[in-house]
């Protein structure tokens, strides 16, 4: 039962592990910080797998337990940022069939998120994965209307960082 | 620029290049987490252990004094109830852990969390509370009589006056107690505080949205 469970678990990981990369990136500035947050997001994940209903989709589910890890369980805190970290970071998310002005919006925005507090992150991540408000009150708690004034908020704070 | 055009590039970016495998991943899921409520249920389990232990410490010569002045029995009753007080308290230190699931919307974890954080915080007022209370009712009832205190205090009956002897046990206890309350509050700030900043933050941060309208 355990095995099943389990063989469950990592094929329904592995087809989805992207988007705990991408909640990783969003919230770390280095390799190893990103590791650590991964492997912790992980362990959140097959601690509460066993009460996975599949009322929602896998991946509603799992990104949901990568954000509330990144903002409330993981320990460290993304506050030096280091440019240099940054350049080499995101080098892995250079692909040939990437277009250039695409990847360099991407850095750009990656950049800005990472000035971003840690729940306005959140938002931006949601906004930019195109989750309906009813879903982003649900994943953070706050009702519709709050979720929608903030996410404003955020987007501004990030149109600001974005085109000083 | 346009947020959307952003978007556009989110959307489009590449997957992840370096992919974890599924025996890594199984290696991971295996791992022992090291998150906030972990680490707060382990210098909770700590201070339990601390508190819980520190009357065991205490020599049997040094409760000796404490029959002369028939404090005994009162001092019995108490432990008993501390430490029932102790079981209560891991209860419900536990039961408040084990409650914490990523899987909640993000202000119930938080609130969860924070939840872990108080047992921990009421058990310490608890435990101060006790002691400054005790110390108090075991002192007045020392001091209400001299004799017995300056016979205890100067069992081989040097030539001391009375009254100097009373005032400095007297400043001695307090100045212990004010140093031991002064180490556990920086023992405090530094853990918990190093602890439940970036917690704290994002708590405020998100409490905000609720006051909005």
């Amino acid at each position: 039962m355990q095995k099943d469970l389990e063989t469950k678990f990592l094929l329904d990981f592995e087809q989805n592990q992207n988007i705990v990369h991408k909640i990783c990136r969003m919230y770390t500035t280095n390799q190893d910080a990103h590791n650590d947050l991964f492997q912790e997001v992980v362990i959140q994940l097959w601690k509460n797998y066993s009460k996975f209903r599949g009322d929602s989709k896998f991946s509603t589910w799992m990104y949901r337990v990568a954000l509330n890890t990144a903002i409330s369980l993981y320990r460290k805190s993304t506050r030096s940022i280091k440019t240099q970290d940054i350049d080499d970071f995101t080098y892995k998310i250079k692909s040939s069939e990437y277009d250039d002005t695409e990847e360099l919006q991407l850095k750009a925005l990656y950049k800005a998120v990472h000035q971003l507090n840690d729940i306005d992150k959140a938002l931006i991540y949601l906004y930019l994965e195109d989750k309906p408000y009813k879903e982003i009150s649900e994943t953070l708690g706050i009702t519709q209307v709050n979720a929608r004034v903030k996410m404003n908020r955020a987007k501004d704070k990030l149109k600001n960082i974005l085109n000083p | 620029m346009d947020l959307d055009t952003y978007k556009k590039s989110w959307k489009n970016q590449p997957k992840e290049t370096s992919t974890v495998s599924s025996v890594d991943i199984y290696k991971m899921s295996h791992s022992k987490s090291s998150s906030v409520v972990k680490w707060i249920f382990i210098i909770g389990l700590l201070e339990v252990a601390f508190w819980g232990g520190l009357n065991l410490l205490v020599p049997d010569d040094y409760m000796k004094v404490y029959t002369d002045f028939n404090l005994i029995n009162f001092l019995n009753y108490y432990f008993i109830l501390h430490y029932v007080v102790i079981a209560l308290f891991l209860v419900l230190f536990y039961k408040n852990y084990t409650s914490v699931s990523a899987v909640e919307n993000t202000k119930t974890l938080m609130n969860k969390i924070l939840r872990v954080r108080k047992t921990v915080k009421y058990y310490v007022y608890y435990n101060l509370g006790g002691f400054v209370l005790v110390t108090i009712i075991v002192n007045s009832v020392m001091f209400s009589n001299p004799e017995i205190l300056a016979k205890t205090m100067n069992p081989e009956k040097l030539n001391v006056d009375i009254n100097t002897l009373l005032s400095v046990t007297l400043i001695t206890q307090i100045v212990a107690i004010l140093i031991m309350l002064l180490i556990l509050w920086l023992f405090y700030k530094v853990t918990y505080g190093t602890l439940l900043k970036k917690l704290n933050k994002n708590y405020i941060e998100l409490d905000n949205l609720e006051h909005l309208n």
